[in-house]
């Protein structure tokens, strides 16, 4: 992975004391700090250093699809849902051009305009006067009730998308749950993240009103000394995405992620089902349970991620033979690993992308630590990929540490395909030519 | 109607009242003309505020609990037309408009006063025992508002500022009914506070520089939007239904109308030269 080279190499923009003392900084810098003289320790008001190299990171945001679903998940996570009050198909065509343009500038980056001071600045100045991509992906989704409350987009909603059910063990807050529109914020830091969430709700206050949102981290994991990645780890403290389908395997993202049946609509086609899901960890609890029983649950080492069947020198890559265990006793038939990918005939077509965060929001009513995953999926097909796997994780043992509260299904428009495009094109070209 | 009587002594006042070397140091005098305006304009609510509080707390000191609460929302509705400029009397402000969230005992906290305490009492209690002091109180206020001003310098800044700044506190104080808990009464509210921001706003327009049609035809449509929605809720005696029946598509519409309001009415004081 990427992320071994957080270490501080100085900002283009100015470089902080701090690397400038280390010496970290040009050599013309450190004559400079020789010059100041008084080489004193790092101190308080230093900012941490960046990486340039990170900051400067871009993920290109045009093409066949929408980028922050089989592009590497960086650090940083954010979800926003959202009511549109567009309502006619130019008003919704305004909306999408307008979001597409912000999408261009925020991912790539660049100097922010300046303005007349007496007018509020065009934007909010997080990031300085030149916003780094910082490997942002913005990535917009549909959810049900936007077709649903427009009567010219009548037969053109994605076969599948629905409004998200309540599945046995929720417990939803309608105040966290659905939404017309969702965007899926991802970079290497929360700033940026939030940085682009607030360009977006200011340049489309028109349009946009804010339902909820949630926030999520991964942290960045050294790599192991061979050089082989290894799979961060979630707050129940496993490593979270050892069996997930290879997303640089383009065949098998066309198969199970991009949105490709016949019964689809043709707009539709590139595309992709989302399911957010928002569940709470009782962490408390959780640490206060055995470790033979967390493994048993899971299916998986809690150390090395690896699956029980596996010997001492098992990996997280290695993968479990349940036919040579059909009656559990290696892995057992109700763990969440073997319950949600029973790996049998057939249940590869409900594999699904997995690309979580976690989240921690502080306290709940009963003083206990609010943490959890801010669960996100991708599939080609929703029914098949995520409500299948749900439905067959429906009284798994894990559920005891687990109460799902939020989330909802949302379709991902197809990718922005040249600079001339926008989001949302082929749905309204389906619109204009029906 | 005291209007006239209202128009020239508060003109004549109004005018003394006034920093008029703050204003000559402006780049605009033109507006001289819109700022004596509105304050006569605040001057005839403070007037209907005197005069409809009279009633509400003849109707609590008579014990006339379900007569008080017909009276409570109308009541309302001239302060919230001036609302935009309540940081001029930011302490009246405070008795007579405060939440019991503002305070960290809530309703129970005896600091909790005005408007809002005696909709508790009136919906909550269901009594009107608990609230006569703070109806004396409320009248007091509104009157002392009222005394003050003729006499209150109107800086052009705060009312220029001001219809945005409403804008800001509807869109995240207001919206979600958590100003008139109690009875449900927001609309009323909105209505009134929407139309305090959009006097302000009619009143500068001409002043606006003419390349400036796309600006101003986007505030209208945006305040013509408003009207639209709540005009649903209007209710045959002329007033507003309960909060609790504004659906969330409508609430979600004028939320994003007053958040593109706020958006917008908060380059006014830079098109204006002020600032
Ligand atoms: C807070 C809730 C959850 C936690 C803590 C969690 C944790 C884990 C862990 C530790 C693994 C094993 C490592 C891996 O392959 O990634 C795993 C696997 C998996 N989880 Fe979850 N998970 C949660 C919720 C879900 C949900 C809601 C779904 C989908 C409905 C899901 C579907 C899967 C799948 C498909 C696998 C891979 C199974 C395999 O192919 O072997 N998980 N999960």
């Amino acid at each position: 992975m990427s992320k071994a080279d957080h270490g501080g190499r100085g900002c283009p923009f100015g470089p902080s004391r701090r690397s400038v003392l280390l010496g970290l900084g040009a050599g013309g810098i450190g004559a400079m700090a020789a010059q100041a003289g008084t080489a004193a320790a790092p101190q308080v008001n230093d900012a941490p250093d960046a990486s340039a190299e990170a900051a400067a990171r871009r993920v290109p945001y045009l093409g066949r699809h929408q980028a922050g679903i089989v592009t590497p998940r960086p650090e940083a996570g954010l979800v926003a849902a959202f009511d549109v009050v567009a309502f006619s198909p130019d008003e919704v065509e305004r909306m999408l051009k307008t979001l597409t343009e912000r999408i261009a500038f925020l991912t790539q980056g660049g100097e922010v305009p300046g303005r007349d001071p007496r007018l509020p600045p065009a934007d909010s100045g997080m990031l300085g006067p030149v916003v780094s991509p910082d490997s942002l992906t913005v990535t917009v989704g549909l959810g049900r009730s936007f077709f649903d409350g427009r009567d010219w987009l009548s037969g053109l909603a994605p076969v599948h998308l629905a409004r998200m059910a309540e599945f046995p063990n929720d417990a939803l807050d309608p105040a966290m749950c659905h939404g017309d529109l969702s965007i899926q914020f991802c970079a290497g830091l929360p700033d940026t993240n939030i940085h682009a969430l607030r360009d977006i709700v200011k340049s489309l206050s028109e349009f946009l009103v804010l339902r909820w949102t949630m926030e999520g981290s991964v942290p960045p994991v050294v790599p192991a000394p061979s050089g082989e990645t290894q799979s961060a780890r979630n707050f129940l403290g496993f490593r979270d995405g050892s069996a997930n389908p290879d997303s640089n395997d383009a065949a098998a993202m066309d198969r199970l992620v991009w949105t490709h049946a016949a019964g689809e609509p043709g707009w539709a086609q590139g595309g992709s089902y989302q399911a957010v899901r928002l569940i709470r960890n009782f962490v408390e609890r959780w640490d206060r349970s055995a470790l033979a029983e967390q493994e048993a649950i899971f299916g998986r080492r809690k150390v090395s991620g690896a699956p029980l069947d596996g010997g001492e020198a098992a990996t997280e890559r290695d993968v479990p033979d349940y036919a040579a265990d059909p009656d559990g006793l290696a892995t057992p038939l109700d763990s969440h690993i073997r319950r949600a990918n029973p790996r049998s005939k057939g249940s590869e077509a409900n594999l699904i992308l997995r690309r979580p965060f976690n989240y921690s929001r502080g306290v709940s009513a009963n003083g206990q630590l609010d943490q959890g995953l801010l669960f996100i999926c991708y599939q080609a097909d929703l029914e098949a990929g995520f409500i299948t796997v749900q439905t067959r994780l429906n009284g798994e043992p894990l559920e005891e540490y687990l109460k799902p509260f939020g989330g909802g299904y949302f379709f991902v428009l197809p990718g922005i395909r040249d600079a001339g495009d926008h989001l949302g094109a082929t749905l309204l070209d389906a619109v204009r030519h029906a | 109607m005291t209007g006239n009587f209202l128009k020239t002594t508060v003109l004549a006042a109004g005018l003394a009242g006034w920093g008029l070397s703050a204003l000559a140091a402006s780049p605009s005098l033109e507006l001289v003309a819109p700022l004596a305006d509105y304050k006569i304009y605040v001057a005839e609510n403070t007037a209907q505020l005197v005069a409809d509080t009279t009633g509400l707390v003849d109707a609590i000191k008579a014990g006339d609990v379900e007569g008080a609460k017909a009276l409570f929302a109308a009541t309302r509705t001239s302060y919230e037309k001036i609302e935009p400029i309540a940081e001029l009397f930011a302490d009246l402000d405070v008795s007579i408009d405060a939440r019991a969230d503002d305070y960290e005992k809530g309703e129970a906290d005896p600091a909790f006063t005005g408007f809002h305490r005696i909709e508790y009492g009136l919906w909550v209690e269901g009594s009107t025992d608990g609230i006569q002091d703070y109806a004396d109180g409320l009248l007091a206020d509104v009157t002392d508002l009222d005394s003050r001003i003729a006499a209150l310098t109107f800086p052009p800044d705060a009312v220029v500022g001001g219809a945005a700044a409403l804008m800001e506190e509807v869109a995240a104080t207001k919206i979600s009914g958590e100003e008139d808990r109690y009875s449900r009464t927001d609309l009323w509210d909105f209505d009134a506070n929407f139309a305090g921001a959009k006097e302000i706003y009619e009143l500068l327009k001409p002043l606006l520089a003419e390349g400036d049609s796309a600006f101003t035809a986007k505030v209208d449509g945006n305040f013509g939007t408003v009207e639209e929605v709540l005009a649903k809720y209007r209710t045959e005696d002329g007033g507003f239904a309960s909060y609790e029946e504004l659906s969330g598509s409508d609430r979600a519409l004028l939320s994003a109308k007053v958040n593109t309001l706020a958006e917008d009415l908060s380059t006014l004081e830079a098109k204006l030269g002020l600032g």
